[in-house]
């Protein structure tokens, strides 16, 4: 039923969304494009695909960054129309899906400041989807509590960073923690703003959400080996949404190297393969790698489901790691780095 | 023959090109588009072909001519159009451009770059002049109060009051007139309520430099105390963009910083105008040429991107291509690479060689502006297989025929004649506006057609005396009132019997205008044209199978005319044109002058004796009349008829399966006895070693085997037991099909007749002074009504109708539609692509 009148709202932006998705680059493009020589040529194959002439108007010769800003700015120009075209509750959905980029954005800003950087120096690096109105002027604080009480308080991030006023002041480890609890906060928010949705919107953004969580989780397990982090404080950054939760939170946080990590890994099949495929060596793929295929896995799925908005969530995810792509791709080409060119991560 | 009966007669020919003449040749073959090249290197990626760096270099061009016309629309330049000869640049022209644009480029950009730092400039001093203006009223204020309050203080002396203002410090500047909201609530955030804003509003808008756009602003200035708070409020202020001026402090000097802004300003402005006349004049100079540049560019391009599809020799010496060209033009081919040769000075000529080949080549039929609209409708359909008689000709006249049978009305059909003819009379002036517009661009690509359309459909329109759904009595009609002035009035009804009212002759074009009187007139009318649609149909359609004997005949299969042909005539003759012949014997024999036998009661019924024709059954023979028959032996003649016809069905079914399979298992005998190979072939694959693969096709060509594949009996007798039943079938289904001839000219014309009686006769009956407003407006109603529903909906419908009997009642007849279009490398084509890939 929910279906039946999806299409009133939702018909045209969908449509169009999964028009944007048959331009996401197949493996035969990938194969041309790792045969460039120069980024000229890679240049002259992308005119070929979807991004037709997105770099016709940039003098030669290219640099990889000008090829970055291009990407993300069609990008955001696409992402944008479609947040522009929206209505409730899609336009709140999309606007969720910005807030992790604005999340990113000010604890970059807050690093920043706190490296001495220049504010204008900064603000080109934030990522355009997630700027806001108050973000230029976060420099002016130097407690979190300021941060909140004259920044953020006006953002729709102010819920999310109730938890983190107590912190003291703002050196790098607190930053960390801030960011792990804004991300936190945002994610339980929004799965359970997707779980509100119902419908298929629910069924296949849970997932997608499910295992954002569980990876957050993994790898603040192991990256905090050896910092100054707390068990406790760990725990209290674990999002609560995934399928680790409870017990598999429970066991993260009793861990103490990695080898304890993968034995919590190994009773969730999905996380097993995962962590069984994964390695530092060189020729094997990093555990970073594996999650970043099994989120592309996951998006890919969504599209497989009609009457949802999972598709947007999920394009904007594999369109950022196209662009990934292609920038390491540019990346070897430009630094005559051949070996390590198929270390790409294909979607279709 | 005209070339115009079946495609163009077109031959592969291979070109072998010395490196420096080919540029020039491949510019004259452009200007010409009389030749389709083929890609050489399909599996050779885009980015390793030869001449890509060239292509690249004209993409660096166009991206430099992109750039300069951007510049132009910025300043609202007029763009003239390209002289239409401007001819492909030699090499060395070639590089003077690049050398041309370059600077021209590079001026520009330093131009743009100087006009930004100085509108720069120009902007600050503007803002700093309106906030030394601006903030005049608050200091003004802030003075005033200040005294007012040092009424009040217990501390009288002056130094005292100077010290307190002086640590009120405040920030001034201007800010983006949407951005204040939150700055406000910003700075209110940081200080707790401790500073104070005032603002003004700018009323003119100000000009962003790098992008032109004009931004509203808004003047502020914060006061605050303490030296913490100033630098976090300059911290906000720097975060929200607002660009902050140093203002001083006191009255007397912030008059002479403004009194130095305005004098500064003033200089500005001068500088500034230069800077303007300059950017003016380059680009002046650069607008004049541009279109003409962009053409020599996109036709340079195009040159490169039809070098990439040629290899090159093993030698390393010349250039060879392949492409296909029409056996017509193949001089005009020659010449231009002898011209492209002579160009250069090469000592060398190029040569065209024409090859042998078994590929199917592409299908070009050569039209001129009028032909062109029929061919494009018969393409949409399928392309026709290379060699097939091309419907296209016949349809320039059956096509608006039909049309105008269906939309029988000389009123409608002269609106359309006179619009169609404006499209064709102002055609040049008209065919320079370009518009995205799909609908105009049909309109008007089918003005020919829509003419044609129009003709006809006056035509018809006398024919069944229509004009605008009234009849017109021109020649006087042929019936008179037999009766009296009172049993007029009596009666509501009364019958005119045709000994009394018909003078015996009939009316001499068309439909009596009696007729448009008579309560029965629909039933007259409906047996009248439905008839008449079966016999169009039954026409078209036996010359829609004879077409097939010239594609027999051409495509050397001679024997199915046996076959296939003679059945499928025999067919359709012996049933359905003797239906249309009885319907046109019962026309002339029966009538009501006759005697009992040939009077109207005793006529029969056509479908019923068709029916019964083919039934074998016998219907009762009428009271009065002798017989059922129209003339003698006719039972005779109609039982020779069906089992002949039926007769035809095994034939169409087995003898062209059969007559395969004898000519399959002879082949195979003679391949036996005489070995497979065969000399020429190898002698032809020798000399065109250079170039293996078509070689082996020519090969392949000399073999004189019709059939590569096995064949297979059983799949030959499937497929053609499927055509056989699809054609029995569809002679019965397509010409009950043509019955919509016959339904949708009724529709016209009772559509026409229930907006004239409902609509305007309403109209014309009222009385009084309301009668003249009353008939204003409604005639307007009825005209419009008329146009838009009667014109363009009933003429769509009739058109696509037409459409349909043409695509699958004529042509299914014996048309193939497998063919692919020809593709020629023409610069104007190149170009008209392009500039439409722009609007879009």
């Amino acid at each position: 039923m929910l279906g039946s009148f999806f299409n009133i709202d939702g018909g045209y932006l969908e449509g169009l969304c999964r028009g944007f998705k048959c331009g996401i680059l197949k493996q035969a493009d990938y194969l041309n494009l790792v045969q460039c020589e120069t980024l000229e040529d890679l240049k002259l194959h992308l005119q070929g695909t979807d991004y037709g002439n997105f770099l016709a108007n940039e003098p030669s010769p290219l640099a990889v960054s000008v090829i970055d800003d291009k990407l993300r700015e069609k990008l955001v120009i696409e992402f944008q129309h479609m947040r522009n075209h929206a209505v409730e509750p899609l336009s709140t959905f999309l606007d969720f899906i910005t807030y992790s980029y604005m999340i990113d954005n000010i604890i970059l800003l807050i690093t920043g400041t706190l490296h001495q950087r220049p504010i204008s120096e900064l603000i080109p690096k934030c990522h355009p989807l997630g700027s806001f109105e108050q973000m230029e002027a976060i420099h002016v604080a130097a407690t979190p509590a300021e941060l909140y009480n004259a920044v953020l308080v006006d953002t729709p991030l102010a819920p999310f960073f109730v938890d983190c006023i107590s912190e003291q002041d703002l050196d790098e480890m607190n930053i960390e923690i801030i960011r792990n609890t804004l991300y936190k906060a945002y994610l339980e928010a929004f799965f359970a703003f997707c779980k509100d949705l119902g419908g298929t919107t629910a069924e296949s953004m849970c997932e997608i959400l499910a295992f954002e969580a569980d990876r957050r989780a993994i790898i603040i397990t192991i990256n905090s080996f050896g910092t100054e982090l707390t068990k406790d404080d760990r725990v209290k950054l674990y999002p609560k949404v995934g399928k680790l939760y409870p017990d598999g939170l429970a066991a993260l946080a009793r861990a103490d190297d990695y080898e304890q990590v993968k034995a919590v890994a190994e009773y969730y099949a999905e996380y097993r393969a995962l962590f069984e495929g994964a390695g530092n060596n060189p020729g094997e793929k990093t555990l970073e790698d594996k999650f970043f295929e099994h989120e592309v896995r996951l998006n890919v799925n969504a599209f497989l489901q009609q009457f949802h908005f999972g598709v947007f969530y999920s394009y904007l995810k594999l369109k950022e790691q196209e662009c990934r792509n292609v920038v390491w791709i540019a990346e070897c080409v430009a630094q005559k780095h051949r070996t390590k060119i198929d270390n790409y991560i294909p979607i279709f | 023959m005209g070339s115009f009966f079946r495609s163009e007669e077109m031959v592969l020919c291979q070109l072998f090109l010395q490196p420096e003449a080919a540029y020039t040749s491949i510019a004259q073959l452009g200007e010409m588009g009389v030749v389709q090249f083929r890609d050489l290197n399909t599996e050779v990626s885009s980015f390793q072909r030869k001449f890509v760096s060239e292509v690249r270099r004209h993409d660096e061009l166009e991206r430099k001519l992109r750039y300069i016309e951007t510049e132009m629309v910025k300043d609202g330049f007029e763009i003239p159009e390209a002289p239409s000869d401007t001819k492909v640049p030699n090499p060395r022209e070639s590089a003077d451009l690049e050398n041309h644009l370059e600077k021209t480029e590079s001026e520009l950009l330093e131009v743009s770059q100087n006009a930004v730092n100085l509108k720069n400039n120009f902007l600050e001093l503007t803002e700093l002049r309106h906030v030394l203006e601006k903030t005049k009223g608050f200091f003004d204020e802030q003075e005033s109060s200040a005294h007012g309050e040092s009424g009040k203080s217990l501390i009288h002396d002056e130094a005292g009051q100077q010290s307190t203002r002086a640590r009120l410090g405040f920030v001034a500047g201007v800010i983006e007139r949407e951005r204040v909201p939150a700055f406000e609530r910003m700075l209110w955030r940081i200080s707790r309520g401790n500073v104070f804003l005032r603002q003004a509003e700018l009323n003119d808008p100000l000009e962003d430099p790098t992008t032109g756009h004009q931004i509203y602003k808004t003047v502020f200035v914060a006061f605050f105390q303490g030296e913490q708070l100033k630098s976090r409020v300059r911290k906000v202020c720097a975060g929200f963009h607002a660009s902050v001026y140093p203002c001083p402090h006191l009255p007397e000097e912030r008059a002479a910083t403004l009194e130095g802004v305005r004098t500064r300003l003033a200089d500005l402005n001068m500088v500034l105008n230069q800077t303007q006349d300059h950017r003016l004049r380059v680009l002046t100079s650069a607008a004049k040429d541009l279109q003409m540049w962009t053409v020599m560019v996109r036709k340079m391009k195009a040159i490169y991107h039809a070098l990439n599809m040629f290899n090159m020799d093993v030698t390393q010496k010349c250039l060879i291509g392949e492409c296909w060209a029409p056996l017509a033009d193949l001089q005009r081919v020659r010449q231009a690479l002898a011209d492209g040769s002579k160009e250069v000075g090469s000592s060398i000529p190029s040569f065209l060689q024409v090859i042998d080949t078994k590929e199917v080549p592409p299908t070009y039929n050569r039209t001129n502006k009028f032909t062109k609209a029929f061919q494009k409708l018969i393409d949409s359909y399928g392309v026709s297989s290379y060699g097939e008689v091309n419907p296209a000709l016949y349809t320039i006249i059956t096509f608006p025929f039909l049309f105008a049978v269906m939309f029988g009305d000389a009123g409608h059909g002269l609106i359309v004649t006179l619009f169609g003819l404006w499209m064709v009379l102002k055609e040049k002036s008209l065919m320079k506006i370009k518009t995205s517009s799909e609908f105009w661009n049909i309109l008007f690509g089918g003005r020919y057609i829509i003419l044609l359309m129009g003709l006809f459909s006056i035509y018809t329109g006398f024919i069944y005396n229509d004009v605008l759904s009234r009849g017109m009595n021109i020649f006087g009609s042929r019936w008179i009132n037999p009766y009296n002035a009172t049993t007029l009035s009596d009666n509501e009804n009364l019958e005119i019997n045709p000994y009394e009212g018909y003078l015996g002759t009939p009316y001499y074009f068309g439909i009596d205008p009696a007729w448009m009187l008579a309560e029965n007139k629909i039933i007259f009318l409906n047996s009248y044209k439905m008839k008449m649609s079966i016999i169009f149909g039954v026409v078209h359609m036996i010359f829609g199978v004879c077409l097939s004997v010239v594609n027999h005949r051409h495509f050397g299969n001679k024997i199915y005319i046996l076959l296939e042909f003679v059945p499928q005539l025999l067919f359709l003759v012996l049933l359905f044109a003797y239906m249309a012949f009885m319907m046109l014997i019962k026309w002339w024999l029966y009538g009501p002058f006759d005697e009992q036998r040939w009077s109207p009661g005793c006529a029969p019924s056509i479908l019923i004796t068709f029916i019964n024709m083919l039934l074998q059954s016998k219907s009762e023979v009428l009271k009065g009349c002798e017989t059922e028959f129209m003339f003698p032996y006719q039972y005779w003649v109609q039982i020779a008829c069906v089992l002949l016809a039926v007769l035809c069905v095994p034939v169409m079914l087995f003898g062209k399966p059969i007559y395969l399979s004898i000519k399959n298992k002879r082949a195979l005998k003679r391949e036996s006895l005489h070995g497979h190979e065969n000399p020429q072939g190898i002698e032809l694959s020798e000399e065109l070693g250079l170039n293996p693969e078509p070689a082996k096709k020519g090969m392949g060509g000399h073999g004189g085997h019709d059939d590569d594949e096995e064949f297979s009996f059983g799949e030959a007798m499937v497929h053609q037991s499927i055509h056989t039943i699809e054609y029995v079938l569809s002679t019965v289904s397509h010409t009950a099909s043509y019955l919509r001839l016959w339904a949708l000219s009724l529709a016209h014309s009772q559509l026409s007749e229930v907006l004239w009686t409902k609509v305007l006769k309403i109209g014309l009956s009222i009385k009084g002074p309301a009668g003249p407003v009353a008939i204003f407006l409604i005639f307007g109603a009825w005209a419009c009504l008329t146009i838009s529903i009667l014109v363009l909906m009933e003429g769509l419908s009739a058109f696509l109708h037409t459409l349909r009997l043409h695509w699958v009642e004529f042509m299914n007849k014996f048309y193939q539609g497998e063919g692919y279009a020809f593709a020629p490398f023409s610069f104007k084509k190149i170009l008209k692509h392009e500039s439409s890939e722009e609007d879009a």
